[in-house]
C-alpha cells in the first residue's frame, strides 16, 4: 500500500509568549506555552483533496506550515509522501507546492515571468520546462499581461494568481494552499477552482490540502473536510457524512454545530479515529 | 556540483536583474568613487612628508596606503553585511518562506545571495582604483595580481563566516548586526585602515593582531603595492585561512541551529 500523501500523527504545536524590550533576547529560549495544535491526527490519500475548515486562529495555517517544513512540531510527527517533515525536510520539499495565502513573497522589481522562472528553476525545472509551464499557467490564470510587468505594478488579485501559479509551476505531488482565493474576485476565484478541479485534481496524481473560509469552495473542491477548532480536530469526513453525522442541512450548520457551544450536537462529537482518517 | 553552481548563478541572475532596474545607482557610484579618490589624493598631498613615508610599510606614499585601506574595508563591510541584509530583505518582502520551501539547500540560499554583492563591490573597487590610476598616479606597477586575488578570496572566506554569524543573530533577535559593529568598530582604530598599526600603543597592537582586518589590509597592501613575490603573502594569507577554517563551519552550524530555533518558535517571518 503506498504511503499517504500526507500523514499527521498526534501533532502538537505550542508557541512561546512574545517578548519585547530586553526580554527579546530571551525569546528564542522561552518555553512554548501557547497552544496552536493539540494532538491532531489525519491522513490525506494520494490524489485526494482535503479542506481545513476552522475559525481564525484555529490552527489551519500552523498545520500547513509544519507540512511545508516552515515550522517544527512540538510533539508528534508529520509526513509528506512518507518523508518526515522534521527529519527529512529536503525530500518533503521535493513533493511540495505551497501557497501562503498572502500577496507577498515576490521580488517587486522583477516581472511576473522572471519571478516564476526564478522559483521554477530553484525547484529544479529546466529553463525551457519552466517557460512551458509558465505559458500554460498564464493561460489558465489570465496572467498574460502580468507576466511582463514588474510585480510592484500588479493588483493584489493578480499577485495572488501569480502566487498560485508559482505553487503549481513545478507540478508538485502535494499542494498546500492557505486560503487560495482570498484576494481573488468572484470570477477569478471560480475559474481557479474549476482549473484546480479539472486540471490538477482530476488526474489523481496531485493531493491537495487547503485551508478556506469559503464554504462553497470547500464543498466544490474537497473530498473530505477536517473541522479544526483551537488546535483540535472536531470532525473529519466527506461533507455529506459530516452533515449527516451532525444532522445539519448545510456545511455551515455542520461547522457551527461542531465548533459552537450554542448549537449542541445531536450526538457525541465526531472525534476521528483511524477509521475516519484512513 | 554543477547543480550548486546553477543555483548560485540563479541568485546572481536575480540580483543582477533587480540591480538593472536601478541604473542610476551605477552612475552615482562611479561619480562617488571619483570624489573619494580625489579626497584621498589631496589629504595625502597635505599630510605626506619624508618622515611619514618612512613610517609606511609599502611604497606609494600616504595616498596609496589610505586609499587601499579605505576601499578594501568596503569588502569587509559587504562580507559582514550581505548575509544579514539579504535575509532581512527576504523576510520583509515575504520571499523567505517561499525560498525555504524550494528544493534548494539552505547553504546555497545563503551563498547565492552573497555572490552579486561581492561582484558588485569588486567592480566598485576596480572603478575607484581606475580613477586613482588615471587621474592621481596611483602606483600599480608593483602589483602582484595573483596575490591580490588570493588575498581577496581569503578575506571573503574569513569575513563571510562573521557575516553568517551575524545573520544567525538577526534570525534569532530580529534586529542588529553585532559582528559588523564589533569588527568595523575595532578596525577603525586597530585594523590599519588609515594609519599603520605600528604607531599604536602596545595593547592596541595586540588587539590589532587578533583582528582579521589587520591581516586582510596588510595582505592587500603587500600584494598591490609591495612589489612582493608570493612568499611575502604567506603569513597574512595563512592567518586569514585559519580564521576561515574556524569561522565558516562554526557560522554554518550556528545558522542552521538559529533557523531550527525560529522554526520551533514560529518567528521565522517576524521582524
Amino acid at each position: 500500500m503506498p504511503p499517504a500523501a500526507i500523514s499527521v500523527e498526534h501533532l502538537e504545536k505550542f508557541f512561546p509568549p512574545t517578548r519585547s524590550g530586553w526580554r527579546t533576547f530571551l525569546q528564542p529560549f522561552e518555553r512554548p506555552t501557547s497552544v496552536a495544535l493539540a494532538g491532531i491526527t489525519l491522513k490525506v490519500r494520494e490524489g485526494e483533496s482535503v479542506a481545513l475548515l476552522g475559525a481564525n486562529g484555529a490552527g489551519k495555517s500552523t498545520l500547513l506550515k509544519i507540512l511545508a517544513t516552515l515550522l517544527l512540531p512540538t510533539q508528534g510527527r508529520a509526513f509528506v509522501a512518507g518523508h518526515d517533515t522534521a527529519l527529512d525536510s529536503r525530500a518533503v520539499r521535493r513533493q511540495l507546492g505551497y501557497h501562503a495565502g498572502t500577496d507577498h513573497g515576490f521580488y517587486p522589481r522583477l516581472t511576473g515571468r522572471q519571478n516564476l522562472l526564478f522559483f521554477g528553476r530553484l525547484n529544479q525545472l529546466s529553463t525551457s520546462a519552466t517557460m512551458k509551464r509558465i505559458a500554460l499557467l498564464s493561460q489558465q490564470f489570465h496572467l498574460d499581461e502580468a507576466l511582463d510587468r514588474q510585480v510592484r505594478t500588479l493588483s493584489t488579485g493578480t499577485v495572488q494568481r501569480l502566487s498560485l501559479a508559482r505553487a503549481l509551476v513545478h507540478q508538485p505531488r502535494v499542494l498546500l494552499l492557505d486560503e487560495p482565493t482570498r484576494s481573488l474576485d468572484a470570477i477569478a476565484a471560480a475559474e481557479f477552482r474549476r482549473f484546480l478541479k479539472a486540471q490538477i485534481l482530476q488526474s489523481g496524481n496531485t493531493s491537495l490540502l487547503f485551508a478556506s473560509h469559503t464554504l462553497p469552495e470547500v464543498e466544490f473542491l474537497a473530498d473530505r473536510v477536517a473541522v479544526i477548532d483551537r488546535g483540535r480536530l472536531l470532525g473529519f469526513n466527506t461533507p455529506e457524512l459530516l452533515k449527516a453525522q451532525t444532522q445539519s442541512a448545510t456545511l455551515e450548520d455542520t461547522f457551527l454545530r461542531l465548533t459552537s457551544s450554542t448549537l449542541p450536537l445531536p450526538n457525541d462529537p465526531i472525534i476521528p479515529g483511524e477509521g475516519a482518517s484512513s | 556540483m554543477s547543480r550548486i553552481f546553477r543555483e548560485v548563478w540563479l541568485f546572481f541572475w536575480r540580483d543582477l536583474l533587480i540591480a538593472r532596474t536601478y541604473r542610476t545607482v551605477f552612475v552615482l557610484d562611479a561619480v562617488e568613487s571619483l570624489f573619494g579618490a580625489a579626497m584621498f589624493f589631496y589629504v595625502a598631498k597635505f599630510v605626506d612628508s619624508p618622515q611619514l613615508e618612512h613610517t609606511l610599510p609599502q611604497a606609494g606614499g600616504y595616498f596609496a596606503f589610505s586609499l587601499v585601506g579605505f576601499v578594501f574595508l568596503d569588502y569587509l563591510n559587504v562580507s559582514l553585511d550581505t548575509f544579514d541584509r539579504s535575509l532581512e530583505e527576504a523576510r520583509d518582502s515575504g520571499t523567505l518562506e517561499h525560498l525555504l520551501v524550494t528544493q534548494t539547500s539552505l547553504s546555497v540560499l545563503v551563498a547565492g545571495s552573497a555572490i552579486y554583492p561581492f561582484l558588485a563591490t569588486t567592480v566598485r573597487i576596480a572603478v575607484y582604483i581606475a580613477w586613482a590610476v588615471l587621474l592621481f598616479h596611483f602606483p600599480l606597477s608593483a602589483a602582484n595580481w595573483l596575490g591580490v586575488f588570493a588575498v581577496l578570496l581569503a578575506t571573503l572566506l574569513a569575513f563571510s563566516g562573521l557575516g553568517i554569524l551575524s545573520a544567525s543573530y538577526l534570525l534569532l533577535f530580529k534586529r542588529g548586526n553585532p559582528a559588523k559593529w564589533f569588527v568595523l568598530g575595532i578596525s577603525s582604530v586597530a585594523g590599519g585602515m588609515l594609519f599603520p598599526v605600528s604607531i599604536l600603543p602596545n595593547w592596541l597592537q595586540l588587539l590589532a593582531r587578533l583582528n582579521p582586518v589587520t591581516y586582510a589590509l596588510d595582505g592587500m597592501r603587500i600584494a598591490l603595492l609591495g612589489n612582493a613575490n608570493f612568499s611575502a603573502l604567506l603569513y597574512p594569507l595563512g592567518v586569514l585561512l585559519l580564521f576561515s577554517v574556524i569561522l565558516l563551519p562554526l557560522s554554518v552550524l550556528t545558522f542552521s541551529w538559529a533557523l531550527r530555533r525560529t522554526k520551533m518558535n514560529g518567528t521565522l517571518t517576524h521582524s
